[in-house]
């Protein structure tokens, strides 16, 4: 990613202020690099643990050094219902589809709420802003409810549907669309000839994409690591999700296999990480190159 | 011009449904349902008719106001949300300042990025059960530490101290989000048009000035994006105060939605105070978002809409006199 | 670069699903082999979706284990002809993250087709679908097509689950099959070394048993800590006990808090451990806790209070060998085979299931058929044999099915008479049979005296109690708070 910055700056005076304060720039180091040892941290921790067995986690509940009981871990999955494939593609199924419709849905709002002068567009702003603001412990009841008296339970289309209401997102695309949408672009599309769709799905998406992939990555791990919903919505095993399972390996307290347990969350981090490395070249980009030139 | 604007109205509105329709499907009636049980008298696990209260309606936000509880939790919540909150700013702040400075290119940068998000990845449980065993008394890491380096001597019970908890909690929400934080922040400074930064640098700006008058104004959107999102969340933080010490130590980490879940599944399911404290949240809520949203609002914005509104008067008047 | 850590991790996970799969794969078709030896066809699991199984009628369980899933697998599996006309949809949701009882609530409160037949509960909330707001769903096991109380008589069951298990109309609805009454649980070498005697009845003498008094205990305790060694490891430790003792009074009378005696003296008991040093102040389930067992805490520790799975399932395991140490030294970090155990001062239990009807099911007979197998069954072919003598493990039937006595490790049951036909010794216990000791115990135990609010209140009590015993906090503003929280939490 270096690269494709640099070339836009090689001269002019920022070459003395670069070069003026090595105690500044080896302060930033320190500060960044004992921040990526705390944040990494946990997972190394993790790792080890999915490594030991449940009495050597419950002797010493940290150790740094791996120990020899990754495949007893595994094996303990068989006596449970512990489908790691199942697991995987549950909560792929739902949190990709959650996903693509959240960031999608929202842009769309959002950019409603930017781009077109309407009567109700502050009221229905203030709407969505009120409703991302209600404490969820209560409004789980009534949605829980819902779905029971409905008999809509163990449907994996009742924890994807409702991501195309999603307030926070929108807020977000509102803002990063205020900041960033030029009109001009919009307006000279229209001269084009270009309909209002197309115009949204072309030109404006593709000025949204480093929102969109910060957006998709919250979007999806908060998908991802659902776990109270999924629980109490899909009861039967064919959809049970990766968080799930992990959570019935606790089972009763005096005979919880610790060992399987950070396995299987290690294992429901691992994908976590690899898409988020995926979507991170949006966030990792230089300046440059996620700039909206008009 | 602004005949066009109007002319382009009704797609606000369409592009609108899919939202409408969603939330009226899924998430209005759970709403509802809340607000009204907070003037019913609905508690009990097993109770499925909830009658409007007689008498005095207010009866539940009363009862949940005259609680001590309600008072402490809601003190706490400030409190640790303060403690973690303004640490995580100015942290996120600055390192979107190191990291979207061309002058000071930061090696690895990509990788310190992509790492500070990380402890988000992990569930609030998961974090729950280290951070717990972390502090394990009288045999645990921390306290093998501190007495293998002899900075205490005999083996401390952290968590039994109220400040401890609070301070514990606050770090850990500080560590969860700061790196959540810091991406929203930088993907707004990426939107920013890179010209305005070399205009910067060629007034001959320094660094603290290119980010306090450049990026700063220029990503005010997304900081209030942050501001607010941090707000919501923060007063209604649940998971961590409720896995971490479920609210203790004694009530040192009790903050207001462990209260409300506390209402409802103590044993006595008090479904309607539960649901009056929530909407007593909703309001604190709605009212001090309110105030930054007034505070960060975008004068110029706020002075073209102005404008905005009367050329839409001056066109119906216009259509008007068409009639 | 990223993109190469990206496909690196993508391939440790592919690795990580293929390695899991392949066990999972012979996992499943070993099942499926011993399923089929049953004479059942496949998987409880894969039920629903077995074309064998169109046109049986459906019964559907809750439960937060796997444990009466296996068990009402190992129902099908023996019983063939029963096995020909149901089959079983189970619904497993863990209690650790809170969410068993909203899905248990919603599932019964909105019945349906989805609606559960039978449905476990624990300990923790019992009461709540006995004997409170849940209550009216469970069925009456004589509504079951069981004779209960010729059952009850025949199999002696223990008295104690009885308790939790009648409704405020005088009905059992709830029996379980596991039994969880408490003893003390100590380490021989200590009790030779101090008071010159390891046999279980001496012990028991010394502490007092079944006085339910505690002053043998602190003499006791007395006598250990000048000898460096502390009788308990937790202040928990010792609430488990003091929570059920028999006579207590309830928490909850007419609508108002009330703290008994017993409860309230758990202060001083706690404050007495703490300020004499005869406790280790660990907490339970937290490192130090189980570094007690292997005998490598602070200071040693005598014993432990608990039931028969805190013997099999929680020392035993943390003990630090598989068996006795050669050289007969158990301060060396192995305690295996120095315990035994004896009948505790004051009766109590700890944990346990019970398995429940639900009374709008339209199979009550077929459900009654299973639970009475579980429950009430005393001949060498119910459940009850085949748990008190290692015959059938949660985590292994799916692949091994039954196996012959002794197999797996056993544990305490309901029914005396099963018990009596038991062998519950053990190495760890140095072949002390200890249904002996836990028969009498299960008798000793009481159900009485417990409200749906009780986890809440229990665990707050005993947070009051832990920050008067560490000096946090004097005694009356323990209890003034305590009364806030239960007043405000329960609107009482």
């Amino acid at each position: 990613m270096a690269e494709v910055t640099a070339p836009a700056k090689v001269k002019k005076p920022s070459a003395i202020n670069k070069r003026k304060n090595p105690i500044y720039m080896a302060f930033i180091y320190v500060i960044c690099i004992f921040l990526l040892i705390i944040c990494l941290f946990p997972f190394w921790l993790l790792l080890v643990n999915a490594t030991r067995s449940s009495i050597e986690i419950q002797t010493h509940a940290v150790a740094l050094i791996p120990s020899k009981y990754l495949q007893n871990n595994m094996n303990v999955f068989k006596g449970k219902d512990f489908n790691v494939l199942v697991g995987f593609k549950n909560s792929l199924i739902i949190s990709a589809s959650a996903t693509i419709l959240a960031v999608y849905f929202s842009s769309l709002t959002a950019y409603a709420l930017t781009a077109y002068e309407w009567k109700l567009r502050d009221g229905f702003f203030g709407f969505i802003m009120g409703v991302m603001m209600i404490p969820g412990q209560v409004t789980a009841i009534g949605f829980y409810q819902m779905c029971y008296k409905l008999h809509l339970t163990n449907n994996q289309l009742m924890l994807i549907l409702p991501s195309i209401a999603a307030p926070m997102m929108v807020f977000f695309m509102r803002q990063y669309l205020q900041a960033s949408l030029s009109m001009e672009i919009v307006e000279s599309a229209r001269v084009d000839g270009a309909g209002e769709f197309y115009t949204f799905n072309m030109i404006v998406l593709p000025i949204m994409k480093p929102a969109m992939a910060t957006q998709a990555i919250f979007s999806f791990v908060g998908a991802w690591n659902n776990l109270f919903t999924p629980m109490i919505l899909l009861t039967k095993n064919e959809y049970k999700t990766m968080p799930v399972m992990v959570s019935l390996l606790k089972g009763d307290i005096y005979r919880t296999e610790y060992g399987a347990i950070y396995l299987g969350l290690f294992l429901t981090v691992l994908p976590l990480i690899i898409i988020y490395l995926l979507l991170a070249r949006y966030i990792v980009a230089g300046v440059a190159l996620g700039a909206v030139k008009g | 011009m602004g005949k066009k604007t109007i002319s382009y109205a009704k797609w606000g509105y369409i592009f609108s449904i899919p939202f409408v329709v969603a939330f009226a499907l899924f998430t209005l009636y759970p709403i509802i349902y809340t607000v009204f049980i907070a003037f019913t008298d609905l508690k009990g696990a097993n109770n499925t008719t909830p009658h409007l209260l007689t008498g005095d309606l207010l009866k539940n936000f009363k009862d949940v106001m005259a609680t001590q509880q309600f008072k402490i939790s809601f003190g706490n919540t400030w409190k640790i949300w303060m403690m973690n909150f303004i640490p995580q700013m100015g942290l996120a702040l600055i390192l979107t300042a190191w990291f979207t400075d061309n002058r000071s290119k930061i090696k690895g940068q990509g990788l310190f990025k992509v790492a500070f998000y990380m402890p988000n990845i992990i569930t609030a449980a998961t974090v729950a059960i280290m951070f717990n065993s972390f502090f394990g008394y009288p045999i645990g890491p921390v306290n093998d530490i501190l007495m293998r380096f002899h900075i205490v001597d005999t083996a401390q019970n952290f968590l039994i101290k109220k400040s401890n908890g609070q301070g514990i909690v606050a770090f850990i929400q500080f560590w969860m989000w700061f790196g959540y934080t810091m991406i929203t922040l930088i993907s707004g400074v990426i939107g920013i048009d890179p010209s305005i930064f070399e205009a910067a640098e060629m007034d001959g700006a320094n660094r603290i000035q290119t980010f306090l008058f450049v990026t700063i104004p220029c990503i005010r959107s997304i900081l209030l994006f942050s501001l607010v999102t941090s707000l919501i969340g923060g007063l209604n933080m649940f998971d961590i105060p409720y896995l971490f010490l479920k609210g203790g130590p004694d009530n040192a980490t009790l903050t207001t939605n462990v209260f409300i879940y506390n209402q409802a599944f103590s044993g006595a399911y008090l479904y309607n105070r539960a649901a009056a404290a929530s909407l007593i949240m909703l309001l604190i809520i709605v009212f001090f978002s309110s105030i930054l949203f007034y505070v960060m609002r975008d004068r110029d914005a706020a002075k073209a809409k102005k404008l905005r509104k009367q050329a839409i008067k001056q066109a119906k008047l216009k259509a008007k006199e068409v009639a | 670069m990223k993109k190469f850590v990206a496909g690196m991790l993508c391939f440790c996970m592919m690795a990580a699903v293929a390695t899991a799969c392949s066990d999972n794969n012979t996992g499943d078709s070993n099942a499926t082999t011993a399923a089929t030896q049953g004479n059942d066809g496949g998987n409880v699991d894969e039920t629903t979706a077995n074309p064998e199984d169109e046109g049986k009628t459906v019964i559907n369980l809750y439960a937060f284990t796997e444990e009466v899933p296996t068990m009402v697998q190992c129902y099908l599996d023996t019983h063939p002809d029963f096995a020909a006309q149901y089959t079983i949809n189970k619904t497993v949701i863990p209690t650790t993250d809170g969410q068993y009882q909203p899905a248990l609530d919603q599932a019964l409160l909105n019945g349906g087709a989805d609606a559960p037949d039978m449905y476990v509960c624990e300990e923790a909330f019992i009461i709540k679908y006995t004997q409170g707001d849940m209550s009216s769903y469970a069925a009456p096991y004589a509504d079951l097509g069981i004779d209960i109380d010729a059952a009850i008589e025949e199999a002696q069951i223990a008295p104690y689950t009885i308790d939790c298990g009648t409704n405020p109309d005088g009905d059992v609805v709830a029996l379980g099959y596991q039994t969880t009454g408490g003893a003390f649980i100590y380490r021989r070498s200590i009790a030779n070394d101090v008071f010159g005697t390891d046999d279980p009845e001496a012990i028991a003498e010394q502490i007092g048993a079944g006085s339910n008094s505690w002053d043998a205990f602190w003499d006791t305790a007395d006598e250990l800590a000048s000898n460096d060694i502390a009788i308990v490891s937790s202040i928990g430790d010792m609430w488990n006990v003091v929570k059920h003792q028999p006579g207590t009074s309830s928490w909850v009378v007419d609508d108002a808090l009330n703290i008994d005696p017993n409860r309230e003296s758990f202060l001083d008991l706690a404050k007495t451990l703490i300020d004499n040093g005869y406790c280790n102040d660990t907490s339970a389930w937290q490192d130090a806790w189980f570094a007690d067992m292997a005998g490598i805490g602070e200071k040693p520790v005598f014993g432990f209070f608990g039931p028969a799975w805190l013997v099999n399932y929680t020392i035993a395991p943390h003990a630090g060998g598989t068996e006795a140490p050669e050289d007969g030294d158990f301060t060396q970090g192995n305690t295996y085979g120095d315990w035994a155990v004896c009948q505790s001062p004051v009766g109590f239990f700890w944990g346990g299931s019970w398995v429940l009807g639900n009374t709008n099911s339209d199979k009550k007979e077929a459900v009654g058929q299973i639970i009475e197998w579980i429950t009430l069954d005393c001949s060498t072919t119910g459940l009850q044999y085949y748990w008190a003598n290692g015959m059938i493990n949660t985590d292994h039937y799916a692949e091994d099915g039954l196996q012959p006595e002794g197999t797996y490790t056993s544990d305490s049951v309901a029914s005396a008479v099963v018990m009596a036909m038991s062998d519950g010794s053990s190495d760890f216990l140095a072949g002390q049979n200890m249904f002996e000791v836990f028969t009498p115990a299960n008798e000793f135990a009481s159900g009485e005296g417990m409200t749906q609010y009780d986890e809440s209140i229990n665990s707050e009590w005993q947070n009051q109690v832990g920050y008067y015993a560490h000096g946090e906090k004097d005694r009356d503003a323990a209890i003034a708070d305590f009364e806030t929280f239960v007043s405000e939490n329960l609107g009482l």
